[in-house]
């Protein structure tokens, strides 16, 4: 079908006739993001599922020869965390309202605390590694259970850095507007579902 | 995402977007639904001939007892690769990609999926992800069978790890292709087609989405630890080093059991579109039908311990995944009564398409029937890994989801190709598949029973007769598939012009020409009522300019 050869008068149906019944994208894109980060929570789930049965297989736990965790470096850690949940919140907030040097200050504050956070996994990573002697491949299920879901996190948080900062820049060169910015929804969205993993993960390998 | 940009202001709005011209935009990275759904099935029918070949390896290998048709270690390779590319890269491309991709949007009265772009590369995840599973054999292919428990499977060759990347690459399509079918049945439906008025096809595709969505990504979990574990040496499964085979056991079984819903139930939803149209009667039970598919879905994932009765579950564990698969029975239960109680007092019309669709019902339920004796543990310790689990589950998956992927491909051709399948080559097809079927897979019942073990590439000469009867029907079946092939090809040329509507059935996509229109509807119809009642008028408004020469929607940007 040539789109010339197309009678001019039917314009009025595309340009929001009758023919316009889905009337926003936002609402598609927002399930189906939401979509995304539940079958996200499903693949957490099944390392965690994985975890909690070999760590029951087992006797005692930690396994023997394997220092316990630092529990308050991580709390302090989780702090940092969850403080950018609400550096984001109010980010998108201000958005909402029109106040863009306070939104980019918020979303600022929030990259620079992922940063942080992921510093602090960083530190606790070499540290286990050349004073406890425990690695991802040579301790055991501990290592394997421990490394791999906090390195996924960490690979979540990552790409949530990145994503932040893009939104950063998209927000500048003007890509969203007061009405629409899906994207920034989106960021939030991902931002607060990995706060939400954290709380799962601190919680099975720091505290019980 | 990138798709709204090019309707600026209209949003998906009616989703009129100027049809690409060139020929790369237009059939190879193409995001018409119809096209991608086109693609799935070409590329879906060219693995089902190569998993069909090996499958005659092995049936050759089998003509003689002491095998020496290829040698062990290449038969246990062969048969992984059957299976895995049967289940990933047949079934349930077709089932979802396929039918669900062509089909689906056009029952719903849509102008496309709701992420047209993800929606391509959905596809062409999959075709790579079949090259990347076949090239295993250039590897050292996988031994272990398509459940690759470990330890054997962390001892295989290097194919291994590249089967894990395969089959984990071709679960994100169908993960992605799901989200997109949840949005699209939820947020895209006409106006006035309430959940209880789509057809039992978009019904079945509903309840698939979400088991794609949830059960698959739990795979790409086990999947991901398989292949760290092989080329890492992170311990999850090797028992020397505190891990726990049983581990990978549950978490693939957790997606699998849910997967063997993903290859049935859209082929439920065909088989309800089917019956009514040539019974020329209303489907008996739709809310049964409808509602029973999304019990089996939910059922289906508190079940998968049923596939480790001798695995060394613990008995308390046994007898609630025993009674729970005994449940999912009364589901399915209610589709198969309602589907004969739909063809009872019919006129029914034996095209090809129906005579799968009846062929779909008896073959189905006498795998569900085997499946109850797999079900209860007594019977399953001494079942468990022989021949019987053979029979059991290629009655399901070939008696059922690959006669619905037929009885679906008969029915829906006409509305694809815009031209008829030629009935006299589809009947002999049906009987030389349905003679050749049973012929194959019967007398593995009771093999299976004296004790035959699957996954063996040699075995005990008292069972050589029954074997030589299923490695000769094998052939006849593949003689069906050929004479099927044929008949597309040459009804591709030759066929008689279908129009919009050769079986006057009632659902939307027979409303439209065939095949419809790159925009698929030239107004988007409302919808007063359910598409089975055949006495009553059409319950559709909207549709009076599609058969005329009223001029189509304007594209966006056009203007």
């Amino acid at each position: 079908m040539a789109v010339a050869s197309l009678p001019q008068q039917h314009a009025e149906h595309a340009e929001g006739g009758v023919d316009r019944l889905y009337e926003e994208t936002r609402d598609l894109r927002l399930t189906g993001f939401l979509f995304f980060l539940f079958s996200d929570v499903v693949l957490f789930s099944a390392f965690i599922f994985a975890y909690l049965y070999l760590r029951n297989s087992g006797q005692s736990w930690p396994p023997p020869g394997i220092a316990r965790l630092d529990v308050a470096f991580a709390a302090w850690n989780s702090v940092v965390l969850f403080g950018s949940g609400a550096t984001m919140h109010y980010a998108l907030e201000n958005w909402k309202h029109g106040n863009f040097n306070k939104y980019a200050g918020f979303l600022i504050a929030t990259i620079v605390l992922g940063i942080a956070f992921l510093g602090g996994q960083a530190y606790e990573y070499t540290h286990l590694y050349f004073v406890d002697k425990i690695s991802w491949a040579g301790s055991g299920i501990f290592g394997a259970s421990f490394f791999t879901l906090t390195g996924m996190h960490g690979f979540h948080v990552a790409v949530g850095v990145v994503y932040l900062t893009v939104l950063l820049l998209q927000s500048i060169h003007g890509v969203y507007t007061k009405d629409k910015y899906f994207g920034l929804t989106a960021g939030t969205l991902y931002w607060h579902f990995v706060d939400i993993i954290w709380v799962v993960l601190f919680s099975i390998f720091y505290l019980i | 995402m990138a798709v709204a940009a090019t309707h600026v202001g209209g949003g998906i709005a009616d989703h009129v977007h100027p049809e690409p011209q060139g020929f790369i935009r237009r059939y190879v990275f193409s995001i018409d639904h119809k096209i991608i759904g086109i693609q799935y099935l070409i590329t879906g029918f060219i693995f089902l001939v190569l998993a069909g070949l090996l499958a005659e390896v092995i049936r050759t290998q089998l003509m003689n007892a002491n095998g020496g048709f290829v040698s062990n270690n290449t038969y246990n390779e062969v048969y992984s690769i059957h299976g895995s590319a049967m289940v990933w890269l047949v079934v349930i491309p077709l089932m979802t990609g396929a039918f669900g991709n062509f089909v689906m949007p056009l029952q719903i009265g849509a102008r496309d999926v709701a992420f047209p772009w993800l929606n391509m590369i959905s596809f062409w995840m999959f075709p790579l992800a079949g090259l990347m599973l076949f090239s295993s054999f250039l590897m050292g292919a996988p031994v272990a069978g398509w459940t690759e428990y470990p330890p054997m499977s962390l001892q295989g060759e290097a194919g291994t790890s590249m089967w894990c990347a395969a089959i984990f690459l071709v679960g994100i399509s169908s993960t992605l292709t799901g989200m997109n079918f949840m949005v699209t049945i939820l947020k895209m439906r006409a106006p006035g087609m309430t959940l209880t008025r789509m057809p039992l096809f978009v019904w079945a595709q509903l309840a698939t989405a979400p088991l794609s969505m949830v059960a698959t990504t739990a795979l790409a979990g086990a999947l991901a630890a398989l292949f760290m574990e092989r080329q890492f040496g992170v311990p999850f499964f090797d028992p020397t080093k505190g891990g726990s085979p049983l581990l990978w056991q549950h978490m693939f079984w957790f997606y699998s059991h849910p997967a063997v819903y993903i290859m049935i139930l859209p082929a439920f939803g065909m088989i309800s579109e089917i019956l009514p149209t040539f019974a020329r009667k209303p489907i008996f039970g739709y809310k049964m039908i409808a509602f029973s598919s999304v019990t089996i879905a939910l059922a289906g994932f508190m079940v998968w311990a049923h596939h480790m009765f001798t695995s060394g579950l613990a008995p308390f564990m046994q007898l609630p995944f025993m009674l729970l698969t005994f449940v999912i029975a009364v589901p399915t239960g209610v589709k198969i009564f309602s589907w004969i109680t739909t063809l009872w007092g019919g006129k029914i019309h034996f095209t090809s398409a129906m005579l799968f669709a009846i062929g779909f019902v008896v073959l189905f339920a006498l795998g569900g029937i085997t499946g109850i004796f797999l079900a209860s543990v007594p019977t399953d310790l001494h079942l468990h890994g022989t021949y019987f689990v053979v029979a059991h589950f290629h009655y399901v998956l070939v008696g059922g989801s690959l006669m619905g992927i037929f009885a679906g491909f008969y029915y829906w051709f006409p509305k694809i190709s815009g031209r008829m399948m030629n009935e006299t080559l589809g009947k002999w097809h049906f009987w030389l598949f349905v003679a050749g079927f049973n012929g194959t897979f019967l007398p593995m019942h009771w093999l299976g029973f004296e004790g035959m073990p699957r996954r063996v590439a040699v075995y005990d000469p008292q069972f050589q007769f029954w074997n030589r009867v299923e490695s000769v029907s094998s052939y006849v079946m593949t003689i069906a598939i050929l004479l099927f092939f044929v008949n597309i090809l040459v009804s591709l040329r030759r066929g008689k012009k279908a129009g919009p509507n050769p079986w006057k059935a009632r659902t939307l996509e027979w409303q439209i020409p065939s095949p419809p229109h790159y925009y698929n509807f030239k107004h988007v119809p409302t919808v007063y009522g359910l598409p089975y009642d055949f006495s009553e008028p059409l319950p559709y408004r909207g549709l009076d300019d599609e058969l005329t020469d009223a001029p189509a929607p304007v594209p966006a940007g056009a203007h």
